[in-house]
């Protein structure tokens, strides 16, 4: 019977696949049916091409900037699974669910796959040829100074690409933007340490004190601390780290300390510069230039102004004194507020005085190729694009790896001085809000098929050059990498210098192999060379030794007087970053959607989180839809209530409330980015993302949120299911 | 099978759970989960839909609790009434705790869910008529319901998602019931890899989708039966003995040092599942 219903064409159809993946060329998916491919028979195939056995392509996770080795599971021609790469020092075979999630972006449907020239309302398919020329056109057609590029964070060779662009067309306006990087805290530390991104030892701390960095969850390298974290709490001698998370709403990282202190929102440098006081006052050895400037901060007026009690200021304190080394961090204290550099400073000058720059904060190594290294992107360059396309001063924009229209401010008006560049380019995997402004739509190939290096901001040890490789065929033959598109670009303008490489693939080859003895392969032949590290994933580069300062010093230091109350909007609002959406780029990916958020468990929609005594006095229950106002505008969303926030503060998560996008994103949940208002860092001008001051009114409906928790909430109801026992009455070390 | 073999050896082939008399021979694969070291991220249930076909069932159908996770993340708060939950929250990976006792498996019509002679609660799709006595049963709550047609007429997958879909692993449709495996496809591979090199399975050799990507390595699993296997090392160093329904930690005062513990032991299902409690510092 098998014979009968075996279908010839199908069985040489998949074989022709895995044939196809192996050379890594040809045009998709159907070019066996088409008859523009050869089918190569099992016979002739790479010894590892096994039908029914997964074979395993080492390459770099985009889902996040953290620059995770992966490894894709490829089996017959299709990869199925994101795992993590051993060989990565970032982090080390594991993964997180945003990353996992990737393949969800390599087979979305809602992805673009063909470019789209505006014309009225719609976009027209043209071809990549006719595209390419308009962009050669318009650029030709303006002054240099007016072309205008905007991207995420880049690094490696597409970074050095697109600076030669940039340098082709005698422009230097390049706009580095992410929407919740730390980027105030990196401007921080380059004043304490003389680094802007130093090594953090959670392993070798005995505690931590973090100020608002949910490193578990969302923030710079969440795998890797994830990791450090583990070693942190169980020590090969057996030694426990303490874990203390000091914040105004409750994050992962909040949800996994051993104790979590709600402070009232930007008090945070006072609280610091308030335990440098009882240090000193225990005995800690304190300049006297420090000990003079926090003298003030006794532990009662600390605890007025933080809310935080005087028992738990001075139990910190003791634990700080007795258990060396610690590590403090800045997370939100230095980016929410717009005092968020004198927080960050504070909270620095709190790790000098402990002593721990050089013991858990280390120094970094540099980067060989500077053209190559990291360029993180940061909240202010959006701002100074933004100032020249209303002053017109922007005739071309580009934009690439961002979403400036959904992640702006609706206070800064960006869609409509988007309006009045004339020709706007956008590099895109869905129709997002930006892409719909677009004059021009240019698909991007997804990143599991695209060519590419990485250098990641903060790289666990040593240098690494991350290499991102296709692991399968391309889905559609009208994407491309954004490396093609910018060679092909570059062919316009210097053509003599570019002509040589037929593709970026050619490009990166030869850069790579004529540069091989810095990258480790002097020894080696091309092929060989070429072939290590495309199989590795990783190339680790010799960095260079840089210096870390600690210079615990008191000047400079001033950190205001808390807050004052604002009757007419008596609340702050603190725009939550998840693990999962982050700054919402990933949000039609539905694994996503449906994988519940770790503190409140609501999945498909967005939640206003709400502290009982808060709820209590406004009269509001789970369930209740509120209005959030802000003086910049307002929105609509569920009400969870639960303990893990401040009262004074109601968060609302970042990344929901897409209008457009794909149909997992679509139309769930609200874009808390619209309300927030345009307060700065005085020191950085970069958008303080937790200055906004909002009031929340009841809008009549109720629902039943929709979410993992049961009826009893986090009751356990007298059961023992989840069991806690104090960390004195174990020994760790005789664990296995 | 003659039926005389059958009834000569009848106590080889029936699966009886637990006994000590009548160890587990090759194989009995068991997990163990640190709650110190859970930090709740969820990688773990995300690595379990890509390797396992779960779908995504959105927004109305997880209201009705249709979800289809075969390994979630409760979280509970242990307040005592006070302002803030100031000791973080707890943080429990669950799934099907493959008892060795299973609620579940006694009461299905059709023998569709049963153990298998390597100790995991099995459960066979093409059985199954979808009576869900086995979901009523089970304390645990990790049992999932296909209520729908998602490949098909649900379109879970649109072109080109199902393109991701593990080939290792049925789509399940509607009317039938399923549950966490132990990712007994990757099982099934090891076994017959060592078989063919003439020895059992090492530990370390095979992992669950879920163990492998989880960030803090809270989860170890491997072959009890295997004296260097790292979960045996651990069930024993915490005293937690499979076939007992009550463990040294619950009977000795200076036993309190242990922290391993099987959830709801008590209604003697036997789990294979330990975990070993979160731990909060009393300094602080």
């Amino acid at each position: 019977m098998i014979e009968n219903s075996f279908n010839r064409r199908d069985f040489l159809k998949v074989l022709g696949w895995g044939g196809a993946t192996v050379a890594l060329s040809g045009c998709g998916n159907t070019s066996v049916e088409d008859g523009k491919e050869f089918v190569t028979s099992y016979v002739q195939t790479a010894d590892y091409i096994i039908p029914s056995i997964g074979t395993y392509f080492n390459s770099t996770c985009a889902q996040c900037d953290a620059g995770c080795g992966i490894m894709g599971r490829v089996r017959e021609g299709r990869v199925l699974k994101l795992e993590g790469n051993p060989k990565s020092s970032i982090n080390n075979g594991k993964m997180c669910g945003l990353g996992q999630a990737g393949v969800q972006a390599h087979y979305n449907p809602d992805r673009i796959r063909e470019p789209l020239l505006r014309n009225g309302d719609k976009g027209e398919a043209i071809t990549w040829e006719k595209a390419l020329g308009l962009i050669n056109e318009k650029v030709g057609g303006v002054k240099a100074e007016n072309v205008a590029f905007l991207t995420g964070g880049v690094s490696g060779h597409v970074k050095a690409l697109l600076k030669n662009y940039l340098d082709a067309l005698g422009s230097g306006h390049h706009y580095v933007y992410e929407a919740v990087a730390p980027s105030i805290m990196r401007a921080a530390n380059k004043k304490a340490y003389g680094i802007e991104m130093p090594r953090l030892r959670l392993d070798k701390a005995k505690v931590i004190v973090s100020f608002g960095a949910d490193f578990l969850g969302a923030w710079i390298s969440p795998v890797h601390f994830s990791q450090q974290y583990a070693r942190f709490r169980k020590a090969d001698n057996g030694e426990r780290g303490v874990l203390v998370q000091v914040e105004s709403k409750m994050t992962l990282t909040g949800a996994n300390a051993d104790r979590w202190l709600a402070i009232r929102p930007g008090t945070e440098g006072i609280l610091a510069l308030g335990l440098i006081n009882s240090l000193a006052a225990a005995g800690l050895s304190v300049p006297g230039d420090v000990a003079a400037a926090v003298k003030d901060y006794t532990a009662d007026r600390v605890s007025k102004d933080t809310g935080v009690s005087n028992e738990h200021i001075g139990k910190l304190a003791a634990l700080l004194k007795e258990r060396s080394p610690s590590l403090i961090i800045a997370g939100s204290a230095a980016e929410g507020y717009a005092h968020g550099s004198q927080n960050a400073t504070a909270i620095a000058l709190l790790n000098q005085v402990l002593g721990n720059v050089g013991k858990t904060v280390e120094a970094p190594s540099g980067v060989p190729f500077p053209q190559m290294a990291p360029t993180p992107g940061n909240r202010f360059a959006l701002q100074a694009l933004n100032d020249n396309m209303a002053q017109d001063k922007v005739k071309v924009l580009f934009s690439y790896g961002a979403n400036p229209v959904f992640t702006a401010p609706a206070s800064m008006k960006l869609k409509e001085n988007l309006k009045k560049v004339p020709f706007k380019v956008v590099f895109a995997h869905y129709m997002d809000e930006t892409a719909v402004e677009a004059d021009l739509v240019l698909p991007l190939d997804s990143a599991l098929e695209d060519w590419a290096t990485a250098m990641p901001e903060y790289i666990a040890e040593g240098a690494q050059l991350s290499i991102q490789q296709p692991l399968m065929e391309k889905l559609y033959p009208g994407t491309l990498g954004m490396g093609d598109i910018l060679l092909a670009l570059l062919k316009q303008r210097r053509p003599d210098e570019y002509k040589g490489y037929e593709d970026f693939y050619s490009y990166l080859r030869s850069a790579m192999v004529s540069n091989k003895g810095a990258l480790g392969g002097a020894n080696e032949d091309d092929d060989t060379f070429w072939d290590t590290a495309l199989s590795r994933g990783v190339v680790k580069l010799v960095g260079t030794p840089v210096n870390i300062s600690s210079n615990a010093s008191a000047k400079g230091l001033v950190v205001p007087a808390p807050f004052v109350e604002d009757s007419a909007y008596p609340l702050h609002l603190i725009p939550a970053v998840s693990a999962s959406l982050r700054d919402g780029r990933n949000a039609n990916e539905p694994w996503l959607q449906e994988s519940p958020d770790p503190l409140t468990t609501i999945v498909w929609d967005s939640w206003v989180e709400m502290h009982p005594k808060t709820a209590a006095k406004l009269g509001i229950v789970e369930g209740d839809i509120v209005e959030v106002a802000s003086k910049s505008g307002a929105i609509k969303a569920q009400v969870y209530v639960f303990t893990g926030i401040h009262p004074d503060v109601i968060s609302v998560p970042l990344g929901y409330g897409h209008e457009a996008m794909g149909r997992y994103a679509k139309g769930i949940g609200v874009n808390a980015f619209k309300i927030l208002d345009p307060v700065f860092d005085k020191e950085t001008g970069e958008l303080a993302m937790h200055e906004t001051r909002v009031k929340v009114t009841k809008a009549g409906q109720r629902v039943i949120i929709v979410k993992d928790e049961g009826p009893a909430g986090g009751n356990q109801m007298g059961r023992k299911i989840a069991v806690r026992m104090s960390s004195s009455k174990v020994n760790l070390s005789e664990e296995v | 099978m003659s039926i005389t073999n059958l009834l000569e050896n009848w106590s080889d082939f029936r699966q009886q759970h637990p006994s000590d008399d009548r160890p587990h021979r090759e194989y009995k694969w068991a997990m163990s989960i640190d709650l110190d070291s859970c930090t709740g991220c969820n990688a773990c249930s995300v690595a379990c839909y890509a390797e396992n076909n779960l779908p995504v069932v959105g927004k109305e159908k997880f209201a009705h609790g249709h979800s289809h996770h075969w390994i979630r993340i409760e979280r509970y708060w242990d307040n005592d009434g006070r302002e803030f939950a100031d000791q973080g929250a707890q943080f429990l990976p669950m799934l099907c705790q493959h008892c060795e006792s299973a609620p579940c498996e006694t009461v299905c019509p059709v023998g569709a869910t049963n153990h298998t002679a390597d100790g995991l609660n099995s459960q066979v799709y093409n059985r199954c008529v979808g009576s869900r006595y086995c979901n009523a049963n089970c304390p645990y709550k990790v049992r999932y319901f296909n209520w729908y047609n998602y490949p098909t007429i649900d379109n879970v997958w649109p072109e080109p998602m199902n393109q991701q879909l593990n080939p290792d692993v049925t789509v399940r449709s509607k009317g039938v019931m399923e549950k966490c495996t132990f990712c007994v496809q990757r099982l099934t591979v090891a076994k017959s890899d060592a078989r063919t090199k003439g020895r059992s399975v090492l530990d370390g050799e095979v992992q669950t989708a879920c163990q492998q990507v989880c960030p803090t390595g809270a989860i170890s699993f491997g072959n009890l039966v295997d004296p260097e296997a790292k979960v045996g090392k651990q069930w024993m160093k915490q005293q937690v003995d499979l076939n007992k329904d009550k463990q040294a930690k619950d009977a000795a005062e200076e036993a309190v040092k242990l922290r391993g513990y099987r959830i709801l032991e008590e209604l003697r299902t036997y789990p294979s599942v330990m975990y070993l409690e979160q731990l909060r510092e009393s300094a602080i």
